[in-house]
């Protein structure tokens, strides 16, 4: 037994709360098993088998979806493209993210208008996102090729979507747009409590401007920018709608990252049990990112 | 903060004004679209201000598109699953915070997990269970799968709020004969419905952003919400009108506008405490 009802008199009434307790639990309980955890499972059974999808017959093939899977190019290729968008954005998100929040800090004028403005694009839906930005991207008369082309930076328009590196640049830039802000919340919120006295006394100190960001700033920063990073890596590595409405995973595959692949498995090329199996494989990969995070978030608040 | 000289207090304002009008600009290019005749949308060099300004397109949405069915849809689908989340949540998040059984720990920790858990991986089983219970194509469908990121979402979100309360005004509530649910109802609720409002606001905010599983699990028109059927505007269309698109994309963009109105003070204080770290 684990400590329910210490042995105080009280007993009969802990254990009455107890049973309260569960009674107001139990509603959750029941959803998250039923939504969350029996698909869970059932997922991993699905993929010990060959699921055709329109008809749901299915075979089982034990490991053999593994077995394929490990040996494909394309899973292998997925997977270095995830690795490439979810380092290439964070690292934006996170660099920009932090100066904005540091801006965003100081004295400046209408400053809870620019904080509202920039908060924006996260609070967007990704649908909206991603028709505003291929509508400037348009080729013929999109604004940012305009632009680019009167101030003499490109002498033609960019074809920002349709080949490579442009493809995954121009995704990195546009999920860096749609999600820095998440960064600034946490970071400005954090600024906020940093006692004024450390920056005096570092003041007194001698340090200048960058001192005091790199002896106090950074610092303070340390655990929230920690939790930050993890979020935003296990977020960004399972980002679906970003990518496939902006890119669709092209051109050929080059933008095709894990949560791509398992749709197109699933409900493309109607391999339900494959499907399965890229989604458990692509959720042992993101495991340890999941793990580090929960072990952090439930250390008690610093 | 260190006060700083003149000529930096203009250049940190110029630097920031300057970073934060390129940030927002698609935002704006989005505004100016919407309103502008199909005729100067093209010219050259484009302009940032409208010359003519129309409402034509708004007009257009409404009653040549099937754009105020997926804007109902959405309104329905996105009010059901925050009131279904918050009210279930409440009450879990209440029961992790306040009472002791065998599991809770555990409990707590398996929500933050399926927090984090990736939808690609519960599409598949999700869309096999909506097929076979019949409710494939059906707003319903949308509610129950979207239960699977907005509980977990919620009970974070209200468990952080709800250990912020003092114990005291419940024990005092207690000793004064009140019952655990009339504490609950009578000092707890009210206490925590600040929290309660911010993650209803949250919450609707995931459920009315939400694409893949309204890809995957409707295939209907009539059940389609604004994010797939906007969508599927643009895909099916003969030749692309980006006003029409625009002011699909504002409208569909301004309950999350009022939404922002009420959680701005909120956001820029609190968010790190409350909705980062659980």
């Amino acid at each position: 037994m684990s400590a329910i009802a210490s042995p105080r008199p009280r007993a009969s009434i802990e254990t009455r709360n107890a049973r309260l307790g569960v009674l107001l639990i139990a509603p959750t309980v029941l959803i998250l098993g039923a939504v969350i955890v029996y698909p869970l499972l059932y997922a991993i059974y699905l993929s010990l088998f060959s699921i055709y999808t329109p008809t749901l017959k299915g075979n089982w093939v034990g490991l053999a979806n593994y077995a394929t899977l490990i040996g494909s190019r394309s899973f292998w290729g997925a997977l270095g493209v995830t690795i490439v968008w979810t380092v290439g954005t964070l690292t934006v998100q996170i660099l920009f993210g932090v100066a904005m929040a540091l801006l965003l800090n100081q004295n400046i004028l209408f400053r809870s208008l620019a904080r509202g403005l920039v908060l924006f694009p996260y609070f967007v839906s990704t649908v909206v996102a991603v028709l505003i930005w291929r509508w400037l991207f348009n080729d013929l008369y999109g604004i940012l090729s305009y632009l680019l082309i009167s101030a003499g930076v490109v002498s033609m328009p960019i074809d920002w979507l349709g080949k490579m590196p442009n493809a995954m640049e121009t995704l990195i830039f546009v999920g860096a747009w749609k999600f820095f802000p998440f960064v600034v919340i946490a970071v400005l919120a954090r600024l906020q409590t940093i006692p004024e006295q450390l920056y005096e006394a570092a003041t007194i100190d001698g340090a200048g401007a960058f001192g005091r960001f790199f002896d106090v700033t950074l610092p303070q920063l340390k655990d929230i920018l920690t939790i930050v990073i993890l979020l935003r890596t296990i977020w960004d590595f399972k980002e679906f709608d970003l990518i496939y409405l902006l890119t669709g995973g092209g051109p050929v595959n080059n933008t095709r990252t894990l949560p791509l692949i398992v749709y197109q498995q699933a409900f493309g090329l109607n391999q339900m049990g494959m499907a399965a199996a890229y989604a458990v494989a692509m959720m042992v990969a993101m495991l340890g990112f999941m793990l580090v995070y929960l072990h952090q978030a439930r250390r008690p608040a610093v | 903060m260190i006060a700083a000289g003149r000529p930096t207090f203009v250049l940190l304002n110029v630097v920031t004004w300057a970073l934060v009008f390129a940030i927002s600009f698609p935002l704006i290019w989005m505004v100016v679209t919407s309103i502008r005749p199909e005729a100067d949308l093209f010219t050259i060099p484009p302009s940032l201000i409208p010359r003519h300004v129309t409402f034509e397109y708004y007009a257009k949405l409404l009653w040549e598109t099937p754009f105020p069915s997926y804007f109902l849809n959405s309104i329905i689908l996105a009010t059901s699953t925050t009131a279904l989340v918050v009210v279930v949540g409440t009450l879990g998040a209440y029961s992790l915070v306040r009472f002791s059984y065998p599991g809770r720990e555990t409990l707590a920790g398996l929500v933050l997990f399926t927090y984090l858990l990736p939808s690609v991986v519960l599409i598949i089983p999700l869309y096999l269970m909506m097929v076979r219970i019949g409710l494939a194509n059906t707003l319903s469908s949308l509610v129950i799968a979207y239960t699977t990121f907005a509980l977990p979402y919620a009970l974070w979100l209200l468990r952080s709020f709800m250990a912020g309360i003092p114990e005291d005004l419940e024990a005092a509530a207690l000793i004064d004969g009140a019952s655990r649910i009339g504490a609950f109802v009578d000092v707890v609720v009210p206490q925590a419905l600040p929290g309660i409002i911010s993650t209803a606001l949250f919450t609707f905010i995931l459920a009315w952003n939400e694409y893949l599983y309204a890809l995957v699990l409707v295939n209907s028109e009539r059940s389609r919400p604004l994010t797939t059927g906007v969508m599927n505007m643009l895909i099916t269309s003969f030749n692309i009108e980006w006003s029409l698109l625009m002011a699909a994309s504002v409208m569909m963009s301004l309950p999350l506008v009022v939404i922002f109105g009420f959680l701005q003070s909120y956001l820029t204080r609190g968010f790190g405490a409350g909705g980062v770290k659980g």
